[in-house]
């Protein structure tokens, strides 16, 4: 049989939970609010025409799109960059494209100084022209992502932007 | 298990000491026993606790800048997770705190808590309540909204009032001469590190003295109990009881209304401060013309009062001086309360503050639905009304046009003496017109633009070829930017409209197309009509009525101001864009439901 005093310390415990709860929980998920939010994926987007590119010299695009900034909205602005690296005739794809996002720690990827492989400034990550890891820096090689060519003698390239997890082996969306 | 959590907590206390200061605290005496009146101040520590932990929150999200201060807080509101409850609940604890440490104060002087030896104790809680009401000051402004920003011009003004020092004061707290990033950055900084780091100071202190002084200290109590369990359930169900209270307000209310953002320029916008400022705001009106009265003397005075209370006993009778502490307090709070409802009732009453504020709600209405469709234009919240033509552009229609040119839905000012322009540029507009040019609606005010009544006297096309001829002038509209009149000609939809013959047959007499040079060669002077209607041709009207494509040829007794150095070539683009009907229809949908921004950012 629980007395008064029983009661009156249940009672106090139970309501401190209750207050800490009814701050905590709407808290928590208002905190949490970015986990519902994906990464923005663009529509494919024309970068070139194929005759611009050469075999093995990569070339470099900014990827145009509207940008939505938590409650501000952009008009169409550069929001990231692609490498596109013309394959030989004979090859099944005529292009490939990379995103220069890195795989590692999401630094921009670049051409090393010698112009015959990837190089990321920040931590050295080496990738050859087909995307695969040339060392060990990065979990898995760079980003490839979908390339369409409009029909025609000299097509357009059409590259769709997305953004891929780092540092996994596997490589997994972010949208 | 249960020895795992005694062993730990056994090392705890034996490396800090934490859990012997609990016990000691739980087992503090409370002299006369448990009360519900003791809880009165733990309650309203716990409701400033949760303002601290929606307000860190709150923080995470909120951006202090006159241009995103407003996105932000729409952003909130409308496009997080419970976004509105957290801020709505901020806000409703600000009130719960207001409340709470009003009645910690009355209490303490009904007990005569207030007498010697706790004059400090008095003078530190009177100080918890201003830091309270500042931080509502403060805060209040925060949203950069109408709302918030209208408040703090009302207020930071009457800071300036104070002789001496008050235009220094007003001019580093809003940091410079005009409001803007300076004074939200300022109040923000107030807001989140400078008041309640004084509010930890002083509740500390009092923390201290309530150990020496006790709860009210007023009687010397044979009988005494414990804190732990029955005084701690007594302040813990207050507060939790208070919380509850306050969470339900929130979720009646649904989180707090965020206003339209802050427009300096807005000329009939009803501010009025938070309900706790009220009667300080009745008081402006009663002492009319001796102002300094209602925003010093009284507030200064009742201040003052409150912190001499503990040295009346020193010239009057010790029970006199408790008596007139009562009085005083009584009669304050009495006061409040009739000037509050005073003031609820004049508004409640006036209809100029009633149409104001049906303004406002219409324009922080729009203003939510286009955040919430098209996003904050990076150049800043403010362009979100600024540049809807709707809003913008009716505001700029009814201050520059209204005066002549009527329009449905706009209360007319006075007799018109121009063309009504609803649907201007519509296939309804025209053909109205083709039927009656001489209606009151169309020319019939503007004896000099007589030239299509002639036209009527005399013109052959039946209702048929007058339906062909409006649908065909209503398509000049929809003529490209970039797109001269040869091209325009050229394209075979246009070129076989069926409007066209009869146009070319009665209207071409007059009205060149594209070409104005021509215009000795017609049969009478008129306007251009290459592009009529679309955005530049109502941009040019408007701007310089009387170039060569428009009226220029009425010369002196052409009627229109020219608009061009007047309005900005912004305005203008808004206000042709309105007069077209360009732009986002209002819905029905309230705008509590208007979240599409958060759907289109989220998958």
């Amino acid at each position: 049989m629980p007395t008064r005093r029983d009661l009156f310390r249940l009672g106090a415990v139970a309501l401190g939970n209750v207050f800490a709860l009814a701050l905590a929980v709407p808290g928590v998920k208002f905190l949490l609010d970015p986990l519902g939010k994906g990464s923005a994926v663009g529509a494919f987007r024309s970068l070139t025409r194929l005759g611009q590119l050469k075999v093995g010299e990569p070339l470099a695009f900014a990827i145009l799109a509207r940008r939505n900034d938590g409650w501000v909205n952009y008009p169409e602005e550069p929001v990231g960059s692609v490498w596109l690296v013309r394959q030989p005739d004979g090859s099944p794809d005529q292009v490939v494209a990379f995103s220069a996002e890195c795989p590692h720690l999401s630094c921009p990827v670049n051409l090393a100084p010698d112009r015959k492989s990837f190089l990321c400034p920040c931590h050295g990550a080496n990738f050859g022209f087909d995307g695969g890891k040339l060392n060990e820096v990065a979990a898995r090689g760079m980003d490839a992502l979908p390339v369409q060519l409009t029909p025609g003698d000299d097509p357009e390239v059409l590259v769709k932007f997305e953004r891929f997890q780092p540092q996994s082996a596997e490589k997994k969306s972010l949208a | 298990m249960r020895k795992l959590i005694i062993s730990l907590a056994d090392w705890i206390d034996d490396r800090t000491g934490l859990i012997r200061v609990a016990n000691r605290v739980l087992a503090r005496p409370v002299p006369g026993g448990a009360r519900w009146g003791h809880a009165l101040g733990f309650a309203l520590a716990a409701i400033l606790f949760a303002d601290l932990v929606t307000g860190l929150l709150l923080m995470t999200t909120y951006s202090p800048s006159s241009t995103m201060a407003w996105g932000s807080v729409y952003y909130i509101t409308h496009g997080m997770d419970l976004g509105w409850f957290i801020r709505g609940l901020h806000r409703y604890a600000c009130y719960g705190s207001v409340v709470l440490g009003g009645l910690f104060l009355a209490r303490l002087v009904l007990a005569g808590a207030y007498r010697a030896p706790r004059e400090v104790h008095w003078w530190l809680a009177v100080g918890v309540f201003l830091l309270i009401l500042g931080l509502g000051v403060t805060g209040n402004i925060l949203p950069w909204d109408q709302r918030g920003y209208w408040a703090a011009m009302v207020e930071t003004t009457i800071a300036g009032g104070v002789p001496v020092v008050g235009p220094w004061i007003k001019k580093v707290v809003v940091g410079g001469s005009e409001f803007g990033n300076q004074t939200i950055t300022r109040f923000y900084g107030l807001h989140v590190a400078v008041l309640p780091g004084l509010l930890v100071v002083i509740g500390w202190a009092y923390a201290v003295l309530f150990g020496k002084h006790g709860y009210d200290g007023s009687v010397e109590h044979e009988k005494t109990e414990p804190y732990w369990p029955r005084q701690a359930f007594y302040d813990l169900a207050l507060a939790a009881g208070v919380l509850g209270l306050l969470s339900a307000l929130t979720l009646v209310d649904h989180g707090y209304s965020l206003d339209a953002p802050a427009d300096p320029s807005s000329d009939d916008y009803p501010a009025r401060p938070e309900w706790y400022f009220l009667p300080l705001n009745l008081l402006l009106h009663v002492f009319e013309g001796r102002e300094f009265i209602a925003t010093l003397v009284i507030p200064g005075g009742v201040v003052t009062t409150l912190l001499l209370l503990p040295l009346l006993e020193k010239v009057l009778p010790k029970r006199l001086a408790h008596v007139a502490s009562i009085s005083f307090l009584v009669s304050v709070a009495g006061a409040a309360t009739v000037l509050v409802g005073m003031g609820l009732q004049r508004d409640a009453q006036s209809l100029s503050f009633q149409k104001a504020r049906a303004k406002a709600d219409t324009a922080a209405a729009r203003a939510v639905l286009l955040a919430g469709l098209e996003g904050i234009p990076p150049e800043g919240s403010s362009y979100v009304l600024g540049l809807d033509p709707l809003h913008r552009g009716g505001e700029v229609f009814a201050k520059k046009c209204l005066g002549c040119h009527p329009m449905v839905g706009l209360e007319k000012l006075e007799e018109p003496s121009a063309p009504t322009l609803t649907d201007y540029g519509s296939y309804a507009w025209i053909r109205g017109l083709l039927e009656t040019p001489d209606s009151p609606l169309y020319f019939g005010k503007v004896p000099q633009c007589d030239g299509m009544t002639t036209w009527k006297e005399t013109s052959k096309l039946g209702p048929k070829a007058l339906d062909d001829v409006a649908a065909f002038v209503a398509s000049f509209a929809d003529v490209p930017p970039d797109t001269t009149p040869a091209q325009w000609l050229a394209d075979p939809q246009v070129k076989d409209h069926p409007g066209r013959a009869p146009y070319q047959k009665e209207c071409a007499q007059c009205h060149t197309m594209g070409d104005p040079s021509i215009r000795e060669k017609m049969m009478q002077p008129a306007p251009d009509l290459f592009a009529w209607g679309s955005k530049r041709w109502t941009a040019r009207m408007i701007k310089e009525p009387n170039s060569v494509n428009h009226y220029g040829y009425l010369e002196a007794e052409q009627p229109m101001p020219a608009f061009a150095g007047q309005l900005t070539d912004r305005d203008v683009d808004t206000l042709a864009r309105y007069l077209k009907g360009d732009y986002v229809k209002p819905t029905d949908s309230s705008h509590r439901e208007a979240k599409p921004g958060s759907e289109t950012a989220r998958k």
